[in-house]
């Protein structure tokens, strides 16, 4: 499918930018939703992660008084950033990306990591208690789940023989990957969810714990501009995953179609699932997950010599 | 009604049975001690299961000692005992329980300045109990490590000890002030800092405060602060009859309620020889066991949540509706269910109710065989609870654990079956034991009890007695002492009544079980990952308004409180301000543009 967009108005309309973020928020209610009912709860309305967003964003906000005043407002802006502009790099609803160059599979994935990076470096800045222990268990966790999830998503690639997305997609056009390389794409999907804090992985803000983890200080806008990256990551997150592991996204309806079943995925998971204390975390990521996708990777590198 | 009750049992030879040899061997231990005493030396048992011993304070240590040297029971109590400023004097009362059979060593003190030797050295749970003694009648014992409040807030004047009788209460402040929390610790080198959980914390859903010093994810150090519930409860009864105290003392507690009305009833009764009619103790155990089943639901409910598995805790709390809707149905309240009456209950269970018991009953069941299959087997949630947390059987008896998590260690301690009360004599109950010690054993015993408790009440409403659910009650009681020990769902809570002969009583002494479970937590949380604290401080189902039972007071000479507007230049100046000042003074504040 073509479409001709101006730039600008891909970069921060349609579908990137503000598209983006009201499409994460919506995506975000479904995961809620889906969530609440697999725990025997209601849910919210369609609209309440937007209005939750609108009415922080509304909100004052509370700078400490020891904090670097220019790292603690800047560094959400440069996670919700390092997200926006990986969403250029990828199939948004189905449309081709809107920039690609050869290796932006890399690029994308260190913009996503960005987000992470942001919250560990606030909580490091906030100086609360619960901040620090929150920074420390994030930074932590973004060394477990990072290798293994990157080596996941270059799955594809190898398969392929291309850093290129576009290429990547075009050149497993119609090939399921996930069935043919299904230890990658379940990594990819736990990887995710790591990315994302979600249950189990949710050691870094275990509010029995720590309250909120790094973002223990946060308040009003700080705070939601955290929050969206988190959930624009999670669309871009299962964008890649759709596009690189099922064959490829054909449009907006195609783009609905394969990635609602991965978010059901995982919120079955987080549903079934017990938060893990971070040393079990980085156990499960580098006993298991990086072994198998390691494993994974010598499969196909024989299967490519043999061809 | 079906009138085939199981016949009743002699109980008082059975009581003796049991109480004989226990008390052959205080004897045999305690006489060298006692007969030193020179007060009144000897032995004398003012009721069958009880033992009375005055002792001189010098020979606290000692005596206290014995009773674990010589395996008899365990410390239950301490409770202080003022005699007014006519007799002049206060007494320490020591309760160790053994069996149905109780031991009580009496120390006699000055009323000021007393002082007996600390035994929390030897008895590590009797550091809690010591430092409520010291802080409500001013005897500190020498030796105590930590003499610090531990339920009167920190800005309490200096030298109020609230439970002695001529100490007044005075009226309120208008603005407590809270403070202690506002320690500017982050780094206490080494890379070690405290993290602070609570009073407001999102995992405690009732207010403690308690410091735990980290190194990187380990816990070091751990310490804790009660009181942020504190209602002077105890000094309250004193100013009230019989029949008001029996609604104050069962807000002691939300959820076992009615653990402690009937605790507070039973005592009331054995003080006015009043028996209950079988009925009306039958109807008793229903609410318990029912009561035990709400506790415990709800408990699995937050523990999940603490270890991060939401999922458990909501569908547990939605079965609690279950229980709460029948606790309801029997007695018109889901919180507190106010059932008991002294001398009998208020309401009877009909047929209907009875079927709808049991309809609830075995609904209940199903959903937690369910859950005890998700606690044993999940492998996730296993790796939170399996192998954590451990105590084992020495432990726990060193340090005094109670119930559920005592008896997840193999400690075989159940008032229902140790010294059985009410209708237990009639419908006993079997004790539910573990001995891995961990917190997975403490969800397997509280969740097996579950099924103890459904089946008993399914017996007791097929047998359940035809007979009046009420008898007559004095007003008066006459003098004497008691005590009381009731099987809450947490462990046993522990009633001290004595009665002057009017309708009032001298003094209650309420000792519930978390104040026990707490030093084994803290032992606990050493060593462990900070991750596990949550976990364990509800492995051991605390509950804070059972701790904590808080006088507010004023007083001129205090460092805290509201400034008055009409004289600033004294800083240390309090007075009372009604609702319509206050409000005054804050539009006047902003009026003037702030504090400048």
């Amino acid at each position: 499918m073509k479409l001709v967009i101006p730039p600008l108005i891909y970069m921060l309309l349609f579908p990137g930018g503000l598209g983006l973020i009201m499409t994460g928020l919506l995506y975000e209610w479904v995961h809620r939703k889906l969530v609440a009912r697999l725990q025997n709860r209601i849910g919210p309305r369609w609209f309440q992660p937007m209005a939750d967003a609108l009415k922080l964003l509304l909100k004052e906000e509370i700078i400490p008084s020891e904090v670097n005043p220019y790292l603690f407002v800047g560094l959400p802006v440069a996670g919700i950033a390092g997200v926006l502009t990986a969403g250029l790099y990828v199939p948004l609803w189905g449309f081709p990306a809107a920039y690609s160059f050869d290796g932006d599979l890399i690029v994308t994935l260190y913009l996503l990591s960005l987000l992470t990076l942001s919250t560990g470096l606030a909580g490091w800045n906030t100086r609360s208690r619960f901040s620090l222990v929150g920074a420390t268990r994030t930074l932590t966790q973004l060394f477990a789940y990072e290798a293994p999830f990157m080596m996941a998503l270059l799955g594809p690639a190898l398969a392929v023989g291309s850093w290129r997305m576009n290429d990547i997609i075009a050149g497993n056009q119609g090939t399921w990957l996930m069935f043919t390389q299904p230890i990658g794409f379940i990594v990819a999907v736990i990887g995710l969810m790591g990315k994302l804090e979600m249950p189990p992985f949710d050691a870094p803000e275990a509010e029995t714990e720590i309250v909120a983890g790094a973002l223990t200080d946060y308040s009003g806008r700080g705070l939601v501009l955290f929050h969206i990256g988190r959930t624009t990551e999670m669309l871009v997150g299962l964008t890649m995953i759709a596009a690189l592991y099922m064959g490829g996204i054909n449009g907006p309806l195609d783009f609905v179609i394969k990635t609602l079943p991965v978010l059901l995925l995982i919120s079955g998971f987080q549903t079934l699932i017990t938060r893990l204390r971070i040393d079990q975390t980085v156990g499960l990521w580098w006993r298991y997950g990086a072994l198998l996708v390691l494993l994974q990777w010598v499969v196909l590198i024989v299967l490519k010599g043999i061809s | 009604m079906v009138a085939t009750a199981p016949a009743p049992k002699p109980v008082n030879a059975e009581l003796l049975a049991d109480v004989e040899p226990r008390f052959v061997k205080v004897r045999e231990f305690l006489e060298p001690i006692a007969s030193r005493c020179t007060v009144a030396p000897g032995f004398n048992s003012p009721e069958p299961n009880r033992i009375d011993v005055n002792i001189e304070a010098g020979d606290l240590l000692t005596a206290a000692s014995a009773f674990y040297d010589n395996h008899w029971g365990y410390l239950a109590a301490i409770t202080g005992l003022d005699h007014g400023p006519e007799e002049d004097y206060l007494e320490a009362l020591y309760h160790f329980c053994g069996g149905a059979a109780v031991t009580t060593l009496r120390v006699k003190l000055p009323r000021h300045g007393g002082s007996v030797p600390s035994i929390a050295e030897r008895i590590p749970a009797a550091g809690f109990f010591e430092r409520e003694f010291a802080e409500m009648f001013g005897v500190y014992p020498t030796g105590l490590q930590d003499c610090s409040h531990l339920f009167l807030p920190e800005d309490w004047p200096d030298g109020l000890y609230p439970l002695l009788k001529d100490t007044e209460i005075p009226s309120p402040k208008t603005i407590a002030s809270m403070d202690g929390l506002d320690k500017p610790i982050v780094d206490q080198g080494g890379g070690r800092f405290i993290v602070p959980i609570g009073p407001q914390h999102p995992a405690l859903k009732e207010p403690g405060h308690f410091e735990f010093t980290v190194e990187g994810e380990i816990v070091v150090g751990a310490s804790m602060r009660l009181g942020y519930v504190h209602r002077g409860l105890e000094k309250a009864t004193e100013s009230r009859n019989y029949i008001q105290n029996l609604y104050l003392l069962e807000r002691v507690c939300g959820i076992c309620s009615h653990t402690h009305a009937s605790a507070y009833s039973n005592a009331v009764e054995q003080l006015a020889g009043v028996e209950v009619p079988l009925r009306a103790q039958a109807i008793r155990e229903i609410v318990a066991g029912l009561e035990r089943i709400h506790s415990h639901l709800l408990w699995l409910g937050v523990a999940a949540h603490e270890a991060g598995f939401d999922t458990l805790f909501m569908y547990s709390w939605r079965d609690r509706e279950t229980v709460m809707d029948l606790l309801e149905q029997i007695t018109g309240n889901r919180v507190n269910y106010s059932i008991c009456l002294l001398g009998g209950v208020k309401q009877d269970v009909n047929y209907a109710q009875a079927d709808a018991l049991r309809a609830g009953l075995d609904y209940l069941e199903q959903r937690s065989r369910h859950y005890y299959e998700v606690v044993t087997t999940d492998s996730m949630f296993l790796q939170r609870t399996r192998d954590i947390g451990t105590m084992s059987l020495a432990q726990a008896e060193y340090l005094g654990a109670l119930g559920p998590t005592a008896r997840a260690s193999g400690v075989v301690r159940d008032v229902r079956v140790e010294a059985p009360y009410g209708a237990y004599r009639r419908f006993p109950v079997s004790v539910v034991m573990d001995t891995a010690g961990d917190l997975e054993a403490r969800f397997k015993v509280r969740l097996k009890e579950l099924f103890v408790s459904c089946s008993a009440i399914r017996t007791i409403l097929d047998n359940l007695p035809d007979t009046e659910l009420t008898t007559r009650m004095p007003r008066r009681v006459p003098a004497g002492e008691t005590v009381s020990r009731v099987e809450a769902p947490r462990g046993e809570a522990f009633y001290f009544v004595k009665s002057n002969g009017t309708d009032m009583p001298e003094r209650v002494k309420v000792r519930t079980p978390s104040l026990c479970n707490w030093t084994s937590v803290l032992n606990q949380a050493i060593g462990r990952q900070l991750a596990d604290v949550p976990l364990l401080i509800a492995g051991m189902d605390p509950c804070f308004s059972c701790n904590d039972r808080m006088v507010v007071v004023r007083d001129n000479s205090m460092h805290h409180g509201v400034r008055s507007a009409s004289s600033k230049g004294d800083a240390h100046h309090t007075e009372i301000w009604t609702w319509e000042k206050l409000r005054q003074y804050g539009i006047d504040f902003y009026r003037r543009g702030g504090n400048k």
